[in-house]
């Protein structure tokens, strides 16, 4: 594929993630229509101000973040495993983080939910990096401990739920997936992890590149692989906490974002690096613009319309251009 | 080049080395022949540091190895340039390939012919380009000892025959190469040195002439050769 191409693609996915962005902010029961300029530059004391302050660009925030770290958590699993069913949700990572957040809402009362959410998730990805690298290291090994480990944990969450119902409310929020005020993580600093994470990806990006070639190439340098994949599922550990942290637990985002950008763009990490970021943070701001329009007042929840849109795109993609997972 | 002394290894109580000593000479193609079992495949991960043997002592005399595994999967949806210079991040942080970096990689399409297919997708390329292409990330990594395993295979004649030949121009560059070849004509007319291995866990490094022997195939195949070597004719014929 040639540059032109890659970066009309690349141009293509950025419109769809500002019509998303429009849609998430500006759309909806509250229609901003026109006046949308005008009241983005111009915010007040007024209603509308705060509808947008408070409610709007929030949420639009916490879904553009939540969908772009799961692609690139995806992106990056993939990338070290060399299987497309390599995913934060389905590696139990995810839960993971759910189980640190459950923890802290069931020991303290507030505050700290953030540390522990990352304590999770880096003690589930250490523990399914560790159980399958004790004898021999495989990466196939690595999705059934991490598939066990995502039964596991999800059970343990479940019952913790079940035994508390006065706590049950805020935690069934992480569950089932959302990008509503869950007061897990200040604005302000999701932003700044997020920043700092898009920064570490940044710098690794060139060394999934090498990580393209045959695993067996590989092996001659045996030690470097074995650094950058411990690095990898770091780096996709803490992009799942942070999603965890803004949306809950969401699946198949992580499979779909790093699967179509890959049909787009071939596989040079960096271009599917920007394009997983866009196709991520779209979905999960389209969905979300769904979630709460579709049965308006009532909202759907987020992990439903992610497959309800997801999968049909997906399907469709799958179709025309074949896995590319192949041998 | 490389000394091997005193090498053992047993897997699962199968012995597959014991005491051997192997040595592979410099700027040669070194050809590693046996029936399948033997553990050809294990030497080359021996010999590229996959596979630790239980004794022995490996010396090597070189700056970089490069192992080609006999299957490899090719990663779709780049080309054949961007294939060649993933191998290149390997050292870089950079997101962006160096001018020198560039040159090179043009420098050893050009070497392999394969310049005009620098911009076609790695998916569209014949097994013999794949392979060529292969050898090319050996060349850009600056390996001076190739162990290739089975190069040739799923090929075509002619391809073949390419493949082999540019292996050879490798050695005037100073660069050793050891070989699993199957075919046994291919090999008597391509390689320097030949390394048996039978069964028996026996190791016959020889030199062409003292290697095709009907005796010394006949220890490492178990079955009867007939070798024809006159001033215009060398070749083998199975003679059953």
């Amino acid at each position: 594929m040639t540059k032109t191409k890659k970066i009309t693609t690349i141009f293509i996915l950025l419109v769809i993630l500002l019509i998303s962005l429009y849609l998430a902010m500006y759309a909806g029961y509250k229609d901003f229509g026109y006046n949308m300029l005008y009241k983005a530059f111009n915010l007040g004391e007024d209603t509308d101000s705060m509808i947008l302050t408070v409610l709007r660009y929030p949420r639009a925030l916490k879904a553009f973040i939540a969908g772009g770290c799961l692609a690139l958590a995806g992106m990056f699993m993939q990338s070290v495993s060399k299987n497309p069913l390599a995913e934060p949700y389905i590696t139990g990572i995810s839960a993971g983080a759910g189980l640190g957040i459950v923890l802290s809402i069931l020991l303290f009362n507030s505050s700290n939910y953030s540390i522990f959410g990352f304590i999770g998730a880096l003690i589930s990805s250490a523990l399914v990096i560790i159980f399958s690298g004790l004898s021999r290291f495989s990466i196939t090994k690595l999705i059934l401990i991490g598939l066990s480990m995502n039964i596991f944990v999800s059970s343990l969450i479940s019952l913790i739920i079940l035994v508390n119902p006065l706590k049950s409310y805020m935690m069934m929020l992480i569950l089932s997936g959302g990008v509503t005020n869950n007061e897990i993580i200040s604005n302000k600093m999701l932003v700044i992890v997020f920043c700092l994470l898009m920064i570490a990806s940044a710098i690794f990006i060139p060394k999934l590149n090498y990580l393209r070639l045959d695993s067996e190439l590989l092996e001659t340098n045996k030690n470097k692989k074995y650094l950058y994949t411990v690095i990898v599922i770091i780096i996709a550990s803490f992009l799942t906490s942070l999603s965890v942290f803004a949306a809950g637990i969401l699946g198949f985002v992580g499979i779909i974002a790093p699967q179509i950008s890959r049909m787009l763009l071939g596989q040079d990490y960096r271009w599917l690096f920007i394009a997983n970021t866009l196709i991520g943070g779209s979905l999960i701001l389209l969905a979300d613009y769904i979630a709460r329009t579709v049965i308006y007042p009532l909202q759907v929840p987020l992990g439903l319309v992610v497959a309800f849109i997801g999968a049909p795109v997906f399907v469709f993609f799958l179709t025309r251009k074949g896995d590319m997972f192949r041998d | 080049m490389i000394n091997i002394k005193n090498l053992s290894l047993k897997v699962d109580k199968l012995t597959i080395f014991e005491n051997a000593d192997i040595n592979i000479p410099k700027d040669k193609i070194t050809v590693l022949v046996g029936p399948n079992g033997v553990g050809k495949t294990t030497l080359l991960k021996i010999i590229s540091g996959i596979i630790k043997p239980q004794t022995g002592s490996i010396e090597k005399n070189c700056k970089e190895l490069f192992y080609l595994p006999q299957r490899i999967k090719y990663p779709s949806g780049i080309t054949l340039q961007e294939y060649i210079e993933s191998s290149f991040y390997k050292q870089n942080w950079k997101w962006f390939l160096s001018k020198e970096e560039k040159q090179k990689i043009d420098e050893t399409l050009e070497l392999l012919e394969l310049t005009d297919r620098k911009n076609t997708l790695i998916d569209n390329l014949s097994s013999g380009e794949l392979q060529k292409a292969n050898i090319a990330l050996g060349l850009v990594s600056n390996a001076d000892v190739f162990l290739l395993d089975e190069p040739t295979s799923n090929m075509d004649l002619i391809n073949q025959i390419k493949v082999l030949d540019i292996i050879k121009k490798l050695t005037t560059k100073g660069i050793s190469c050891l070989i699993v070849l199957h075919d046994i004509n291919l090999s008597a007319s391509y390689g320097d040195y030949f390394i048996g291995l039978t069964k028996q866990n026996r190791i016959i490094c020889e030199e062409k002439n003292k290697f095709f022997t009907p005796e010394t195939l006949n220890a490492i195949f178990g079955i009867n050769f007939k070798v024809i070597n006159s001033d215009e004719d060398f070749h083998i014929q199975i003679f059953n």
